[in-house]
């Protein structure tokens, strides 16, 4: 053929294909038309013809497979003249024998397999005798790629024929489906040694291109094996003895890679599942002697994931009691992992993980299982001396893969506590991994809200996620993303909420095993961790309260709690903070105050007086101490547990605190906030509100004072006005000491002050409230009800 | 006969005895036609009519004797001028006079003798003929009338099968075994070649049939081959332990018995040729000698003869035994690269 050397090897092959696909055409019209005038020595001349471009070296598996295609398409034509013929009566004596003249080895055996074929299905000769003489003579073709067309056309030509019957009883000599068995396995042998001679033809530069081609034409060594899963009378014996022994020694034998891995899984993928059930072992057995670069783990992962979800298949009957499907799996797996000293850590970790997979889908009840693959792994990693996996590495993926299986499907951190070997494995990643780990598990517990009822379990859980409780050896140097930080810490203090027992007692222990294992996690992290164990401790106090009926030490427990949260607030404070402590404080000033116990009055002062130094002591930044007596004015406003000696030098110090703040707005706010404490502030158990109207205006009094001598106008109006609220609240709750004239003086000097004011966006909102104001006022004018009268207001 | 346009002449027609049931043969002429004759064998009577029919009604013709003769004769091509007769019987059929009407005389040559297969080969034939002559004065009158003849055997008692194994060393071994030894013309070769080691690449494996004719004797031995068979019985390379089935039909060539030493004059030999074939046009081959014989036909023969297979007894053993001589031929010559190889 001359071959002009500009053409791309594509372009040749396809000006190949085409001539080729040109001949076909040719021949196969040529055929066609001796058939119809009845002449069909001259139309089997012109099909073998046709048939001598199958004898090509020159195509490229994918252009021989278009070849083939069209010529098995013009075959069929003839096939179905022939077999009209026979029906008709019109046999060709010794078409067999004829067609074996054709001098050329690949025409003559696509035409006898062509012939046979229509001999079989006319009901000449022997069925089964065919099928083994055509299987046998196609020996004469070892070259692969033609080999393999061939017998894939064999295969294709005798699938609808080949004998499907248990015993041959009519004695019509049509076989049974042993001879097709036979027949298949040989044919599948022979297949397979061509598929696997390509891969060692030509150069060792063309390897690459070479096993493409080959993967191309694994389908054709495939049919096989789906024509024996095809056959209905193979049952479980015939499978268990005369077909997978088979296979499986032709494939182990063959010792190629690429061959061993399509035809494992094809074995998997074609025949039923309860097969495969009852032949496990051998199968896994096998599977344990392939060559090492097969990728045994995706085989026998295949296999798992099949059965899985057929243990899963409501209609299915379920995996047999009999079969320990699990220890089969585990034993056959350490055999492989044994077999093959060179088989990647990530892999053996993956067939771990569908090991587990299997375990929780087969037996979901059975943890003792999933714990056994854990300890499997942990035992491989000691054998392999690895550990620190490097986040990012395949076996740290496959690592996290498998943990993760246990966490998704219990969603139950409890039942993971229950695995002796799931918190070991933790060692085995390097810092991030953990991290990530842990956050996983974390998640899992808040999203399905799993309360850790015990002691031992807070102490199990915080021991797993220990790099989110504390400070690691292996952590890097540079400090972490301040935002990653705040939400993984703010994870775990969500986490501590899920930390609940039924019985109080036990509840106080797991707090105290938290602050334990909290208490260690450093400065940093205790601002995150340690509230939510004093706002629990509260909590508990509280549920204390409401047994005491039944716990007659109730009282002394909650002492305890108390004491237990003012020493976790001291940490805080030894931690350089300060709001939360004072905040917490306050809480549980509030809290105790509610609890009534014996000291409760005791507890809170102390708690009150812990507030106020540290207000005193920590805060020094002005608009945060304003903030923070606010705070203080405000519970203390709220409680109701003190008696006059203990709530008069609280009041007093706040109205002194408030008086000292640097800035004369905030004193003039502090000021006007600290009268509520002298009107509806409570002394003693009667709950009643104090209403010292003396009190409550002198304090005002000073506010308005305070604010006359703002410099900023714009501050002063705004300061009026918000006294202006204050007495307007007081004269409606029936403060007597408040006279409209007051009101009407304030509400004049702002009137005064306001249109001096600069016109932006401050002034604007000063504007709005007054007005505001004003309007209530009105509005409270005219409906006038008989307890408050603005009489006398001038609006 | 009346080249010179006077005298009396006669046509002579054979008519031989049954000949309406009488099977016919074919046998190719020197130059490649294809004729068809009147088929005897061995030890038959050869009987029929001589009818002599007068050219010119009324007028008589004077004859010196009239005579059929039997002749089985070979003639070599380059020896024209001299026909071996091995048979020559003759019967006067009537003695010197004249015929004065068509005449018809039957003869009779009672179980002849024929030895010999008809035969037209590259350089001799074989033939048996009738020849009328009436013998005149300036020219006889003769008829020459064709037959053929088959020559049949028995199946023989002793077929071994043929069984060797042959190589290169370290090159190429292969065991190859023929079923039998000795083939009827309707037969079918049925084998197996195993290949014990394999280090060369192998395009294609054929098996030709090759018939040698041998003439003459001594230094003037003359031998011609002729290829009557090429059948590619493998496309491609195989492996070691590979083993590919024959299987070849005889009835679709054209064959004749083997025949040795005919009358000293000729034999006629059939080989089977073994040709591997590698990748550099490199021709290995075997050849062996089968003898090939005529047996009666049988009513019709078992279909399973086309599925036949070879079964060899013993499975080929490696290490049986020293490799046979082996023959290897780098002939690039006209007549190897002239094979149907597929480039």
């Amino acid at each position: 053929m001359p071959s002009t050397p500009q053409l791309s090897p594509q372009e040749e092959q396809e000006k190949l294909l085409e001539e080729a696909l040109n001949v076909v055409k040719n021949q196969a019209f040529q055929m066609k038309r001796c058939l119809d005038k009845g002449r069909l020595m001259d139309g089997l001349k012109h099909a073998s013809t046709m048939l001598g471009e199958l004898r090509t070296s020159l195509l490229s598996p994918k252009s021989y497979y278009e070849c083939y295609m069209a010529i098995s398409d013009e075959l069929r034509h003839l096939e179905m003249y022939l077999v009209d013929e026979f029906q008709k009566g019109r046999k060709v004596a010794d078409l067999y024998e004829l067609v074996q003249y054709a001098g050329n080895i690949v025409p003559r055996l696509y035409l006898l397999i062509t012939v046979g074929t229509v001999y079989i299905k006319s009901n000449e000769l022997s069925r089964k005798d065919i099928l083994k003489d055509l299987v046998e003579m196609c020996r004469g073709v070892q070259h692969p790629l033609r080999g393999l067309f061939l017998r894939n056309y064999l295969l294709q030509c005798t699938k609808n024929v080949l004998p499907d019957v248990e015993d041959d009883s009519a004695g019509s000599d049509s076989g049974t489906v042993m001879d097709s068995v036979d027949f298949i396995q040989l044919n599948f042998a022979e297949m397979n040694k061509l598929w696997v001679r390509m891969q060692h033809q030509g150069h060792s530069r063309d390897r690459e291109r070479r096993e493409q081609e080959r993967r191309e034409l694994r389908i054709l060594v495939g049919t096989n094996l789906v024509r024996l899963s095809q056959l209905e009378c193979i049952d479980m014996e015939r499978y268990k003895k005369c077909v997978l022994p088979g296979v499986l020694e032709q494939v182990v034998n063959c010792k190629d890679p690429i061959a061993q891995e399509y035809l494992m899984e094809c074995v998997i993928q074609v025949f039923p599942d309860d097969f495969h059930l009852q032949t496990l072992s051998a199968f896994l057995r096998a599977c344990a002697e392939l060559h090492p670069n097969v990728n045994v783990k995706n085989i026998i992962i295949a296999l798992i994931d099949r059965l899985a979800s057929f243990a899963q298949n409501e209609e299915g009957t379920g995996i047999p009691a009999e079969i320990q499907l699990f220890d089969i799996f585990s034993q056959q797996i350490s055999q492989v992992i044994q077999n093959r000293p060179d088989m990647p850590p990530e892999d053996i970790v993956a067939l771990q993980v569908a090991l587990i997979n299997l375990a929780l889908k087969c037996y979901p009840t059975q943890v003792d299982y999933v714990d056994k693959v854990l300890e499997t792994t942990e035992e491989i990693f000691n054998r392999l001396n690895l550990d620190h996996l490097e986040h990012g590495s395949m076996v740290s993926k496959e690592l996290m893969r498998l943990m993760k299986i246990p966490v998704d499907t219990y969603n139950n951190v409890l039942t993971l506590l229950a695995l002796q070997h799931f918190g070991p494995l933790f060692d085995y990643f390097d810092y991030k991994g953990r991290k990530l780990m842990s956050c996983h598990i974390i998640n899992n517990a808040l999203e399905n809200e799993t309360l850790i009822p015990t002691q031992e379990h807070v102490d199990s859980v915080l021991n797993i996620v220990n790099c989110l409780v504390q400070d690691q050896n292996d952590q890097p140097e540079e400090p972490e993303d301040p935002e990653d930080f705040a939400e993984e810490q703010g994870l775990m203090g969500r986490f501590i909420h899920l930390l609940n027992a039924e019985d109080a007692n036990q509840q106080f222990l797991i707090l105290n095993t938290a602050r334990k294992h909290f208490g260690n996690g450093g400065d940093q992290r205790i601002r995150y961790t340690l509230p939510p164990i004093v706002f629990a401790a509260y909590r508990l106090a509280f549920r204390y309260c409401q047994l005491k009926e039944e716990d007659e030490n109730w009282e002394k427990k909650c002492g305890k709690i108390f004491q237990f949260c003012h020493h976790t607030i001291g940490a805080l404070i030894k931690a350089e903070q300060a709001e939360i402590p004072l905040r917490l404080f306050l809480q549980g000033a509030v809290a105790a105050g509610r609890t009534k116990f014996e000291n409760s009055e005791t507890v809170a002062y102390e708690f009150f007086s812990q507030a106020f130094s540290l207000y005193e002591d920590e805060i020094s930044d002005s608009k945060a101490q304003l903030a923070a007596i606010t705070l203080i004015i405000g519970t203390l406003e709220q409680m109701s547990c003190f008696g006059e000696e203990n709530h008069e030098p609280l009041k007093t110090q706040c109205a002194l605190a408030a008086s000292k703040l640097l800035k004369k707005p905030d004193q003039c706010r502090g000021v006007a906030i600290c009268s509520h404490l002298f009107w509806s502030g409570k002394i003693g158990a009667d709950e009643a509100e104090m209403h010292d109207a003396k009190k409550t205006t002198d304090c005002l009094k000073k506010g308005v004072k305070i604010a006359n001598q703002c410099m900023d106008s714009s501050v002063q109006v705004q300061l009026f006005v918000e006294v202006l609220n204050h007495y307007i609240y007081f004269y409606e709750k029936g403060c007597e000491q408040i006279s409209v004239q007051v009101l009407n003086q304030i509400i004049a000097r702002v009137r005064e002050l306001l249109p001096n004011l600069e016109a932006n966006e401050e002034t604007e909102q000063i504007n709005k409230h007054f007005k505001n104001t004003l309007e209530h006022l009105q509005l409270r004018m005219e409906v006038s009800d008989s307890t408050v009268s603005y009489q006398g207001l001038v609006l | 006969m009346s080249f010179f346009g006077f005298g009396q002449s006669a046509d002579v027609d054979i008519v031989l005895e049954g000949q309406e049931t009488r099977k016919t043969a074919e046998i190719k002429t020197e130059d490649g036609k294809k004729e068809r004759y009147y088929l005897y064998f061995d030890g038959e009577t050869v009987a029929g009519k001589i009818n002599i029919t007068l050219k010119k009604p009324g007028s008589k013709l004077e004859h010196q004797g009239i005579k059929i003769e039997f002749i089985g004769q070979i003639e070599l091509y380059y020896d024209r001028g001299n026909h071996h007769e091995f048979t020559s019987l003759v019967k006067e059929l009537a003695r010197p006079g004249e015929l004065t009407h068509n005449q018809s005389y039957s003869f009779e040559f009672q179980q002849v003798e024929k030895p010999y297969e008809s035969y037209t080969g590259a350089n001799v034939r074989l033939r048996y003929f009738l020849r009328v002559t009436i013998v005149k004065r300036i020219s006889d009158v003769v008829k020459e009338q064709d037959i053929i003849v088959h020559t049949l055997s028995q199946y023989p008692d002793m077929n071994n099968s043929i069984k060797m194994e042959v190589g290169i060393e370290d090159c190429l071994h292969i065991e190859f075994e023929y079923n039998k030894s000795k083939y009827h013309l309707k037969d079918v070769i049925v084998g197996k070649i195993y290949f014990l080691l394999v280090r060369i690449k192998i395009r294609y494996m054929e098996l030709a049939i090759v018939r040698r004719e041998t003439t003459g004797a001594g230094p003037n031995t003359f031998n011609e081959n002729e290829t009557i068979a090429k059948y590619e019985i493998m496309d491609g390379a195989p492996v070691r332990g590979e083993s590919i089935p024959i299987r070849l039909f005889l009835s679709g060539y054209e064959l004749t018995p083997s025949m040795r030493d005919i009358n000293k004059k000729f034999s006629v030999r059939y080989y089977l040729n073994l040709v591997l074939v590698d990748e550099e046009e490199r021709r290995y081959f075997k050849q062996q000698e089968i003898i090939i014989f005529r047996k009666a036909d049988k009513a019709r023969k078992n279909y399973q003869q086309a599925l036949q297979h070879h079964h060899p007894i013993n499975p080929p053993n490696m290490n049986q035994h020293e490799p046979a001589a082996a023959e290897k031929e780098e002939e690039r010559t006209e007549q190897s690269s002239a094979g149907d190889g597929d480039n």
